[in-house]
């Protein structure tokens, strides 16, 4: 059970930005647990709990450069699989090998302070999602104008709409500029422009040969903005490859099968 | 050695994290940071007028020093107390109070603890900036001793991330570590003489004699305690202003290395199930 990231080496690139070969993940749910020293000593035995597998063996590769969609319905483990990805969790078994620059962006604006200012919270945001000072100070203005807050920039969090404070948090994770960009349905925030803004930056970041890897309910936008896809159902991979194909799968099962 | 470049690796983190710490503490306050000195103030008028002036305690006068002032020879102890007691309570409440964080981004989790450290040692250093000039303007003779009491501070840091470190952990798993705890960090006070003198268990250490069967004096457990031998470095170089015992210190110094080593360990060894425990 391994999480690994590689340094991007241009000339040893083997055309493979992540690469997931077998991976497991369980959750235990506890029917009794001990979580209390309290219930631990006095009940002496120990929880009781079943294994369920959110993901079993999972092996995919996703290309460099693409723009990848991981679909699924609802607790088909696309979350649990980005969690690993982004080193949150840590699977039983199986090794996740990535070659380069990782970045997820699960939640915006997460460690926020609510009484610094938008600058200082650059700063720190900026840092938790591993950038340097020396980059934040380069990158700060693109951040603000990117997040459309410059008049604001000076002012505690607390006081932003939530527009703003979102708007703000995806403007800083997504200029860490990493070669493997992780998102999970953080699309639907903002307002139409704000949206038309960050599908250009992700068309901007593809251009550039980066990897987007992409969990999104909306099969519009994942025709839309993926090459490839990988659908998974139930914690297990049911089809991956070009997009089109997955997605079609997908529908059909959906329109079909399950009815 | 990986480890230790990783978290070197996190520094930046680490300082922006403190000062978020910092900087959001006493915002919307109107006296701002000198809340940090008005806990210890309080404590200390409590504590002198009800041992000072209704019990009569009387530690021994400032050995060469000279000073005889209860509340300067209390506050010598009490504040390193506090620091410690204060430390090793927010960084065992860190990973819980960073749950969101923890739960959506990855980062080295050990700068959530070692930032409420950091915080709580910038409070400390005022604090103890305080004391100096207090101590100065009652007539010791601090300066050269300066050096020395930043080593022990750091020493002390050390050995309260330690214990901060291992009960952060255990707090995600059993959250009934954090009340055990606050009574725990009570009665360890009273167990450390902060607010009396060492000689009143001394004497009845000896009128006891030796405990039947072990062979030990009263006294002898009584100062295993690795607190009990930082206050008494701290009052040997801030109030007596001579040398601590040099057994003290290495006392001391192998009590806070086993701590943060301890303390390390267990944290590495559960970092990565921390997302999912919570």
């Amino acid at each position: 059970m391994t999480i690994e990231y590689l340094p991007l080496d241009a000339s040893a690139d083997t055309g493979v930005a992540v690469r997931v070969d077998h991976v497991n993940k369980r959750f235990r749910l506890y029917h009794e647990r001990n979580q209390s020293l309290k219930s631990a000593i006095m009940r002496r035995r120990k929880s009781v709990y079943e294994d369920r597998w959110a993901l079993r063996d999972v092996s995919f590769d996703v290309p460099r450069g693409s723009t990848f969609g991981l679909i699924g319905s609802n607790g088909s483990g696309k979350s649990t699989l980005l969690k690993c990805l982004t080193k949150i969790y840590w699977p039983e078994s199986g090794t996740i090998t990535a070659t380069g620059r990782v970045a997820g962006l699960l939640e915006v604006g997460s460690g926020f302070h609510p009484e610094l200012s938008g600058l200082e919270n650059i700063y720190l945001n900026g840092s938790i999602l591993g950038m340097s000072r020396k980059e934040l100070d380069e990158k700060r203005d693109d951040i603000i104008e990117f997040a459309g807050v410059g008049a604001y920039i000076d002012q505690p969090v607390k006081n932003y709409s939530s527009g703003m404070y979102v708007r703000l948090g995806f403007a800083i994770a997504i200029n860490v500029n990493p070669d493997i960009l992780v998102v999970d349905e953080v699309l639907a925030v903002g307002d139409a422009e704000f949206q038309e803004k960050c599908r250009q930056k992700f068309a901007d970041l593809k251009q550039q040969g980066r990897t987007v890897i992409l969990v999104s309910h909306s099969m519009d936008l994942v025709t839309q903005m993926c090459d490839h896809a990988a659908w998974l159902q139930n914690g297990e991979v049911r089809a991956v490859g070009e997009a089109g194909p997955v997605i079609d799968g997908y529908l059909g099962f959906v329109g079909g099968g399950s009815r | 050695m990986n480890y230790l470049k990783e978290i070197w690796a996190s520094r930046e983190l680490l300082a922006n994290l403190t000062l978020r710490d910092i900087r959001g503490q006493y915002k919307r306050t109107i006296i701002g940071r000198l809340w940090s000195l008005v806990n210890p103030l309080a404590a200390m008028l409590i504590y002198t007028l009800v041992f000072s002036f209704i019990i009569r305690v009387q530690p021994d006068p400032g050995d060469p020093s000279g000073l005889d002032i209860f509340a300067v020879w209390l506050l010598c102890g009490l504040l390193p107390w506090n620091f410690f007691a204060m430390t090793v309570q927010t960084s065992m409440g860190s990973i819980i109070a960073n749950t969101g964080l923890v739960q959506k981004v990855y980062f080295n989790r050990l700068v959530l603890p070692l930032a409420s450290v950091g915080a709580i040692g910038f409070n400390w250093l005022f604090e103890m900036g305080v004391l100096l000039v207090t101590l100065v303007l009652c007539g010791a003779f601090v300066w050269p001793w300066i050096p020395l009491v930043a080593l022990t501070m750091v020493i002390l840091a050390a050995f309260a991330t330690g214990i901060g470190l291992m009960l952060s952990i255990a707090n995600v798993h059993f959250r009934d570590t954090q009340y055990l705890i606050g009574i725990v960090m009570q009665i360890w006070m009273y167990l450390t003489p902060v607010i009396y003198p060492i000689n009143l268990m001394q004497a009845q250490s000896d009128r006891i004699g030796t405990i039947p069967g072990t062979g030990f004096t009263l006294i002898d457990l009584y100062r295993l305690n690795p607190m009990e031998r930082f206050v008494e470095i701290f009052r040997n170089l801030l109030y007596d202003n001579r040398w601590p015992d040099g057994g003290t210190m290495l006392y001391v110094t192998v009590a806070a290395l086993l701590s943060l080593v301890l303390g390390l360990w267990v944290f590495r060894s559960n970092e990565r199930k921390l997302a999912e425990a919570l």
